[in-house]
């Protein structure tokens, strides 16, 4: 039990950036999380010009790329709605040369 | 971020492979549209004119294969002569330059990103993302890898001549999660994850409004879960008995030839059938927040 609680998750540099243990990001109730088999991909960027910074998540399957809108604001900042599908042309953005 | 200089916000998108020709992972950009919205993907040239690729680095019996595919893409004036660049991973973990000529166009020669010991690398899967993370006004290169974890090699040198030190291990790699094929009983559900599993990709921006640094990382985790119908504690019986018979089929079953082979594949899948029954697998991705402190 010692032992579990000693050992870090995660190994922070002694003297480089230092961050809080690591918890998953939530879209609403639920994690955000991506299409079998995986491979999350995330950037921060304000995609619909509202000035809130919303997340985007790549996946491997079909190079589909979700939209988690931004929501929060002052401390509750890095809150996101439920996912929508980037959309190009109309259609949902899929990257070709990923399956 | 805004590629071809027409004030519109891009996103650039690396890919595995292109299929119908020698592989190698494009680039795809959805160019940002007046009033919205993006366009369709479109594959990135070079100034060239030719579809911009990580050239193969043949060594020997290495085909140079995994130099070309499994692109990831960061856009970033890296060498800070006011033109966009473009950092790409790939399989093999390396990081190729393109030096940006400026107005969205790219020189389409291969530079590789090096350190003292060489080329810089993670073990695979090799994930850009460039930051002043330190605020000494030079950027330094972050990058996740397939076996997971967050890797940092700082910029040593200056803003316009950038020069990377050691590879220096932020958060420790996972590895793959192993699930059926390993000699163990799997966690059910996802509450025992804790961090990052295998193949993480890095974003570092303040995500809470703290003027912090947070790092995001996605990730690929495989999961089991109990069948519908019953509980862990019966799930996990059913396993541990299921487990014993892979075993005895692995021990038994040394197939040679191509019936033999036929025949050994049949058996796995009716295996696993089986095991369907008690525990379902998934293999997903999550996105982690490390608060900046």
């Amino acid at each position: 039990m010692l032992t579990n609680l000693l050992a870090p998750l995660c190994l922070l540099a002694p003297q480089g950036p230092q961050f809080a243990e690591p918890v998953r990001v939530r879209a609403g109730e639920d994690f955000v999380k991506v299409e079998a088999p995986g491979f999350a991909a995330p950037a921060i960027h304000d995609v619909d010009g509202d000035g809130v910074l919303d997340l985007v998540v790549g996946q491997f399957n079909k190079g589909k790329i979700a939209v988690h809108k931004g929501i929060g604001s002052g401390t509750g900042k890095g809150a996101y709605a439920a996912r929508t599908w980037l959309q190009a042309d109309g259609a949902n953005a899929e990257i070709p040369g990923v399956w | 971020m805004e590629l071809n200089g027409d004030g519109l916000i891009d996103v650039l998108s690396g890919s595995y492979s292109r299929q119908d020709e020698d592989m190698a992972g494009l680039f795809q950009v959805l160019y940002g549209k007046k009033g919205g919205g993006f366009g369709k993907p479109e594959v990135l040239s070079g100034s060239d004119g030719q579809p911009l690729i990580l050239q193969k680095q043949k060594d020997g019996d290495d085909d140079g294969v995994t130099d070309a595919i499994c692109t990831r893409p960061c856009a970033v004036d890296l060498d800070g002569d006011g033109k966009l660049d473009i950092v790409s991973g790939n399989f093999r973990g390396t990081f190729g330059f393109f030096r940006g000529e400026g107005g969205g166009k790219f020189s389409p020669k291969v530079e590789w990103l090096q350190g003292d010991g060489g080329k810089l690398a993670v073990d695979s899967h090799g994930d850009p993302f460039f930051v002043d993370h330190d605020g000494d006004g030079d950027l330094d290169l972050w990058s996740g890898s397939a076996q997971g974890g967050v890797f940092l090699f700082e910029n040593v040198g200056s803003k316009t001549a950038p020069k990377w030190g050691g590879r220096k291990t932020i958060v420790e790699p996972k590895g793959h999660t192993p699930i059926a094929a390993d000699d163990h009983v799997p966690e059910f559900g996802d509450a025992h994850l804790k961090g990052p599993q295998s193949d993480t990709r890095v974003w570092l921006a303040d995500v809470d409004g703290d003027k912090k640094l947070d790092l995001l990382v996605g990730d690929t985790a495989r999961l089991m879960h109990v069948a519908k119908g019953l509980d862990e504690k019966t799930a996990r019986e059913k396993f541990v008995s299921w487990r014993k018979k892979q075993k005895e089929f692995f021990a038994a079953n040394q197939p040679e030839g191509e019936e033999a082979m036929k025949k050994w594949q049949e058996g796995y899948e009716a295996l696993e059938k089986e095991r369907e029954q008690f525990a379902k697998e998934e293999s997903t991705g999550f996105v982690w927040l490390f608060r900046g402190k």
